[in-house]
């Protein structure tokens, strides 16, 4: 009987060969399924957990990107493909992921579609494995305004604060002055970006209209579900404006929970955040008038590519483009350009040469194109327009734009402050 | 010199071989960069089951050590005032004189108070990474890269020394935590676990041996911490957070405590199963959320602890059986001639 069962059980051979044969089976289609002809483009970002839809309305705008170009012949004949990879948030696995990219699904460029530290971590890859890197999600102005983060093969196709700082401030400004908004009051999530950007906001708001005051600031948490103490505190202080960069379902909840309470039938709101259409479509009532940054509008900037872009991103994505969809997708169209001009042509160093200081007539462009800045590898020209909301989608209009002379004018003083030029 | 300590000796150098021999074998890089993942987080989770499988203290809150060896030792690299191997000792001192301070505290307390101090100890510690902007970088992280100048002639800018390098440190953790965990201490550890109100009885500082144990875990979750900084060039808040210590803690159960590597191969386990499942899908969660629901409910222990059970289950029967077989070779044949 002892023998029998000692027959039946598989040898150390049969187990250390079948842990081979799994190994092979789970690994090598991946590399196997390869096309020797096309370019392989890796993408980390976040497709899981609070904040996915970053990653999979990225991924969206890449997979409509790629496709259109592939349909319109492809680069000399290659065509692009996409290869994504989920870093669930983390700054180490966004650096592991994109390292396993290059390294090991032979992804030749980099659109890094990470937020925050993620972004970061990327850049240090990029650092190490010099391939060509376009950030598209990453707001964070140090990415490409310090120079001592500079990598030469990693550009950026993403707003930034501080541009969107010197817009928000321009236009709260004008807006206070014409309606006598003097007493002012901040609520923001308690954490580096949300404590920075309204610390931005507001200088220059002051340096536009002196009369500006800050009456009080309340700091909710991060991903805080209950605003009630926030807006209490609101409402007895009894401020003019409010300014928020609070952002994503935190910022639904507090329009909605604000709702309750009346708040903004008193107090003029200020946004961030609110303009992304994902955001205006998740508030069941979206009070009229509230003023928010430009995130992303099918009629703003009021061209037929635009709005042919938001419908063909529509039916890949069943929902309408957010702001990192548009920069992802710009980000494809500078990428695919550069590789245009490389004749298709990949070593990150060749396509960086290309990228800097080019300009691209994009949907999205305020003017005639958007230009990829060759001293600091990031771009200008992109709407940073403030508008109202209405109850009716496209949610926001009445847009108004700043002038891109003037806000170059201030971040250079900005860097200067901080060292950076 | 004990038979024991050679034949640990042997057995890491043969380990030591092995993982330099590897990526010789299958140079893809991407088997390098898996493997110092591997070498990180194996150790932050074999660290933790020195606390939990050798003395019976749950802790929630590793993770924290974990990230102040990263970022102590991203600090001191980014001063560019010291070489490497001075920075990696700081940051190993620096962690285990906070694990001090922090362990006084918590190794008085027992059983869920002790996992929920450590937890609230190290949501202290990632509190004051985020709000310390200045010097950590917020929730950005260490930003601007860890620099690796040469030292000693070797340069951890090529991929292949920083992987050696990697190894031989990881070797080195794993044989000193071995010897801490086969020395008279690591058995008064077992007896603190098994027995805390006889071990006190018998003359052994319960508290003491408690507080010696938590600092020497928390100094090697530290290495892992200052090898993940080495190999993404960077510290971010993400490892301090409780989720990072839940992961160790998953690693542990996934490959059991009761064998002394079983942590490893829980690390091993979840690094592959995250790695594969990763590519394939966004549900990870539910994929790795299964896979340990089977090995929980099914196995009722670690993989590493299952495999050993039925090997001994194996060696008993064997055992048996021979000794059943032996007595029938000298009785007497049976009357009517047949053979048993």
């Amino acid at each position: 009987m002892g023998t029998k069962t000692l027959s039946r059980a598989p040898s150390r051979r049969q187990v250390v060969g079948g842990l081979a044969a799994g190994a092979a089976i789970t690994g090598f289609p991946h590399i196997a399924g390869a096309q020797a002809k096309a370019i392989r483009i890796g993408m980390p970002t976040i497709l899981s957990g609070r904040v996915a839809i970053l990653g999979t309305s990225s991924r969206a705008a890449a997979q409509l990107a790629f496709r259109q170009i592939n349909e319109a012949g492809g680069i000399g004949g290659r065509t692009l493909e996409l290869i994504d990879r989920d870093s669930k948030g983390r700054p180490d696995e966004a650096a592991k992921v994109t390292r396993d990219l290059i390294n090991n699904d032979g992804c030749e460029i980099i659109i890094d579609g990470e937020a925050s530290s993620g972004a970061f971590a990327v850049h240090e890859v990029i650092r190490d494995l010099p391939v060509l890197c376009v950030h598209t999600c990453s707001e964070t102005s140090s990415l490409s305004a310090d120079p001592k983060l500079h990598v030469r093969t990693a550009f950026r196709c993403a707003r930034q604060g501080i541009h969107d700082a010197v817009a928000g401030g321009t236009y709260a400004a004008r807006i206070a002055k014409q309606k006598g908004l003097k007493r002012w009051m901040t609520c923001s999530p308690d954490y580096a970006y949300g404590r920075d950007n309204t610390a931005e906001f507001l200088e220059f708001a002051k340096m536009f209209e002196p009369s500006i005051e800050t009456v009080d600031q309340v700091w909710p948490k991060l991903f805080a579900p209950d605003y009630t103490e926030s807006i209490t505190k609101i409402l007895q202080t009894k401020p003019q404006a409010v300014y928020s960069a609070l952002w994503g379902g935190d910022l639904v909840a507090f329009i909605e929970q604000s709702n309750l309470y009346r708040l903004f039938s008193n107090v003029a709101m200020f946004s961030g955040g609110l303009g992304d259409p994902p955001v205006l479509t998740a508030i069941k009532q979206l009070p009229p008038g509230l003023n928010t940054a430009y995130r992303y509008n099918r009629n703003y900037p009021a061209k037929p590519a635009n709005v042919a872009f938001a419908d063909a991103f529509a039916k890949v994505a069943g929902h309408e483009p957010t702001n990192w969809a548009w920069q992802t997708y710009l980000g494809c169209l500078f990428v695919a350009e550069a590789l245009r001009r490389t004749g298709g042509r990949t070593e990150g160093s060749a396509l960086a040469a290309e990228l800097k200081g080019m300009a691209v007539a994009a949907p999205f462009a305020v003017g005639d194109a958007i230009t990829m800045r060759d001293t600091d590898h990031t771009i200008i020209g992109y709407p940073v327009a403030w508008g109202r909301t209405v109850p009716k989608a496209p949610f926001v209009e009445d847009f108004s734009d700043v002038d891109w002379g003037r806000i170059v004018e201030l971040e250079t003083q900005w860097k200067k402050g901080k060292g950076y030029a | 010199m004990r038979a024991g300590l050679v034949r640990d000796l042997a057995a890491a150098l043969a380990g030591l071989g092995l993982l330099i021999a590897l990526p010789m074998l299958f140079p893809q890089p991407a088997l390098r960069d898996f493997l110092i993942y591997f070498f990180a987080y194996g150790l932050m989770a074999m660290s933790l089951n020195l606390l939990v499988g050798l003395t019976g203290l749950v802790s929630f809150g590793h993770a924290a050590y974990f990230a102040t060896g990263a970022y102590a030792f991203g600090l001191l690299m980014q001063s560019g005032l010291v070489p490497i191997p001075v920075a990696a000792l700081a940051a190993v001192g620096g962690t285990a004189l906070i694990a001090l301070v922090v362990g006084a505290i918590c190794v008085r307390l027992k059983e869920i108070y002790f996992s929920f101090i450590t937890l609230a100890f190290q949501m202290f510690i990632h509190s004051i990474i985020v709000t310390w902007v200045g010097l950590t970088g917020g929730d950005q992280g260490l930003r601007g890269g860890i620099p690796r100048p040469p030292f000693l002639g070797l340069d951890l800018n090529d991929a292949r020394v920083l992987y050696a390098t990697c190894a031989v440190v990881f070797v080195l953790c794993i044989l000193a935590m071995r010897q801490v965990s086969q020395s008279p201490f690591g058995y008064t550890l077992r007896m603190i676990r098994d027995n805390p109100a006889r071990a006190n009885f018998l003359g052994v500082d319960v508290t003491a041996m408690k507080l010696g144990i938590f600092v020497f875990a928390a100094s090697m979750a530290s290495v892992g911490g200052l090898i993940l900084a080495l190999f993404v060039s960077g510290a971010y808040p993400e490892f301090a957070f409780w989720t990072t210590s839940g992961e160790a803690i998953f690693m542990i159960m996934l490959g059991g405590m009761k064998l002394f590597l079983g942590p490893l191969v829980g690390t091993l386990l979840l690094q592959t199963l995250n790695h594969f499942v990763t590519i394939y899908t966004e549900h990870h969660g539910l994929v790795l959320g299964t896979v340990i629901l089977v090995i929980v409910l099914g196995l009722r222990r670690g993989l590493a602890d299952f495999l050993f059970d039925a090997i001994q289950a194996r060696r008993a029967r064997r055992a048996a059986a021979l000794a059943a077989a032996a007595p029938a070779a000298f009785a007497p044949a049976p009357l009517d001639g047949r053979t048993v």
